[in-house]
């Protein structure tokens, strides 16, 4: 792979964008009531590929939807008819713009899930459709610690193309992967300018130190990793969870969970099966036929989301199911934070 | 993915009254091409759908050695298995996905001795292994199953267990908790009578249990008593289960699927998962 990279500025980053979503099915960040979510964009105007950490959910409904119909069913005398549903509408070839590099990683960390044994197959395809954009924040949000975890966040693959905004007023283009590389090539149309290799990677790593130096969250990953791992049956899990609802916000917003629950609804004679998701924070996930329930108390149910993070899913899949991305933090209503838990719990 | 979640039809070929809240559904393909082909080994277990209602995990209850069709025993706990016996007769469709999971250590039980131990509906995946040995009986040396019910009408499988008896090959001992006028078998719980009236050789004998918590608990102080090791005791884990693929996150001790790593496991195994069930 070569390491091209190219050196424009602002109007020549906002022409680029516009090439892609005029030539490209594209997905973008667009503000609704404050909050941005990536959906379908025609325009540029439309969206803000540079939308503020703090304020943008994930990019998870793309690849998996919140709520899918994966089956309809009709019953009638002659018996039952199962019809497996209509063709994905996230299948096609597609490029998501504006992407955080939490949220680029937590696509290789449900891969790790999705994609061993029994592969799900419509998560793959999107995933295989996708080139991923990726716009380096130039500040760390509030609630945010990916440079905590076990990722390289300069470094990473994650994003097929990264865009950076250099100190010196000028913006850097990469391709991070082949796919991004190809795609970079199909936009031969921009004659996007060749700079000094050198000077660009030194802009680039200047602007990630920057980047590193506004995290206000700073954990030590292995220590807590470590310490967690022991601690199955802390109390300070019943201190932690205390406050929570239940609401099941955290799972919805963040990036990996991924949870699901199958579900069937039927009216008259035709029947549906829903996919949607699901969280461990809720009292029935693990509730069985007959009433026995192994996590029927708020604290063990915290212990789950909080040792499936940190702990077990990087025993059975080498990496962290938590991105630090912080979002699950921002939207809690009361203000449980994952960094703060799993802390708490290590260090009490 | 999606498509995995998308069960074959099948045709409810009998429906057998085991006790008052267990049925058998005997099961067939609807597409008899299908039925030829299916396989699955003891222990594992499919996802059985009551189309538009929902979906269930139960184990296969009959083995694979018996052709052209496949058992589910069903006890009347939750909303899916009551809408399951309040709605389903003879020659109904249902859904099945699967089979799943790991199976019985096959290859380290024979030329064993084979002591089972169940309880209620725990003998529905017992069954499966049961028959599968009964009809390879020559593999395997002492055959004792040792089974236990709350009351005598609790007791799953009577024909088959009458067959069993029947069989000068395998030795049968019947237990329940509370003596009845016209019960002349054993009387008490099941750890109990393994310790007082089984008394198994330890030697060369692997142990296959299931059954309710409180039953799995006892007994295996009981066969820690008894000097079994805990690689030669082996059971199957009920786990809340929805995809059974090893994704939706539901069945997780710790980093282990119970849908993918399991529901087999050793005692031995089950000591090193945290301490969650």
């Amino acid at each position: 792979m070569s390491v091209t990279t190219f050196v424009t500025d602002k109007a020549g980053l906002q022409k680029f964008y516009e090439a892609i979503i005029s030539s490209n099915e594209t997905y973008a960040p667009v503000e609704k009531s404050g909050k941005f979510e990536f959906k379908r964009v025609m325009n540029l105007s439309e969206c803000d590929p540079e939308s503020a950490i703090d304020k943008t959910m994930s990019i998870k409904p793309l690849f998996f939807p919140r709520s899918a119909k994966i089956m309809k069913t009709i019953t009638t005398s002659a018996g039952t008819d199962v019809k497996e549903t209509v063709e994905d509408p996230l299948a096609g070839k597609r490029i998501i713009l504006g992407v955080k590099h939490c949220d680029a990683r937590s696509l290789q960390v449900l891969d790790k899930v999705y994609l061993w044994d029994y592969h799900d197959t419509d998560y793959q395809n999107r995933r295989k459709n996708t080139v991923i954009i990726s716009a380096r924040c130039d500040k760390a949000g509030q609630h945010c610690f990916c440079t905590s975890l076990d990722y390289d966040v300069e470094n990473m693959d994650a994003m097929d193309l990264l865009i950076v905004n250099g100190q010196d007023g000028k913006v850097y283009i990469k391709a991070r992967t082949e796919k991004g590389e190809a795609f970079l090539k199909e936009l031969t149309s921009l004659q996007l300018a060749v700079g000094s290799q050198q000077s660009a990677e030194e802009e680039i790593k200047k602007q990630y130190d920057a980047f590193a130096a506004s995290f206000r969250l700073k954990m030590n990953y292995k220590e807590v990793n470590e310490k967690l791992g022991k601690l199955f049956d802390s109390p300070e899990f019943e201190n932690v969870s205390a406050n929570c609802i239940s609401c099941n916000t955290c799972a919805f917003i963040c990036p990996t969970c991924h949870c699901f629950k199958i579900s069937d609804e039927k009216i008259k004679d035709s029947g549906v099966r829903y996919k949607s998701y699901d969280s461990c924070n809720n009292g029935y996930f693990t509730l069985m036929a007959g009433g026995h329930n192994p996590r029927p108390v708020k604290y063990r149910r915290w212990r789950q989301r909080a040792m499936h993070k940190f702990v077990y899913y990087k025993e059975r899949f080498g990496v962290n199911l938590c991105v630090g991305c912080g979002k699950c933090t921002i939207s809690c209503p009361v203000n449980i934070s994952i960094f703060e838990v799993v802390n708490q719990v290590a260090n009490a | 993915m999606e498509q995995l979640l998308v069960p074959t039809l099948c045709k409810i070929d009998q429906i057998i009254q085991e006790t008052p809240d267990i049925r058998t559904y005997r099961l067939k393909f609807k597409d008899d091409s299908l039925m030829e082909k299916y396989t699955w080994l003891p222990g594992q277990f499919v996802e059985f759908s009551l189309i538009g209602h929902g979906e269930c995990t139960f184990c296969i209850s009959s083995s694979s050695t018996r052709k052209g069709y496949f058992d589910c025993s069903v006890k009347k706990a939750g909303t899916v298995t009551s809408d399951i016996h309040n709605n389903l007769d003879e020659g109904d469709e249902i859904g099945i996905r699967g089979p799943y999971g790991n199976w019985f250590p096959l290859e380290d039980i024979k030329g064993k001795n084979l002591l089972f131990v169940g309880g209620g509906i725990g003998l529905a995946p017992l069954r499966s292994l049961i028959q599968y040995c009964v009809d390879n009986r020559n593999d395997y040396k002492n055959f004792t199953i040792l089974y236990g019910a709350r009351t005598s009408s609790d007791l799953c499988y009577k024909e088959e267990i009458k067959e069993w008896q029947e069989n000068k090959s395998l030795k049968v001992i019947l237990t329940i908790d509370k003596s009845e006028e016209t019960w002349k078998d054993n009387v008490g719980v099941v750890p109990k009578i393994l310790e007082e009236v089984v008394k198994p050789t330890v030697e060369n004998t692997k142990v296959i249990t299931c059954g309710p918590p409180i039953m799995i608990k006892y007994t295996l102080l009981s066969l820690d008593k008894l000097g079994f090791a805990p690689k030669d005791v082996i059971t199957t884990l009920e786990m809340k289960m929805q995809c059974g693929l090893g994704k939706c996150g539901r069945c997780n001790i710790g980093s282990t699927y119970v849908c993918k790593d399991g529901p087999v496991f050793t005692y031995e195994q089950l000591k090193a998962l945290p301490d969650e069930f």
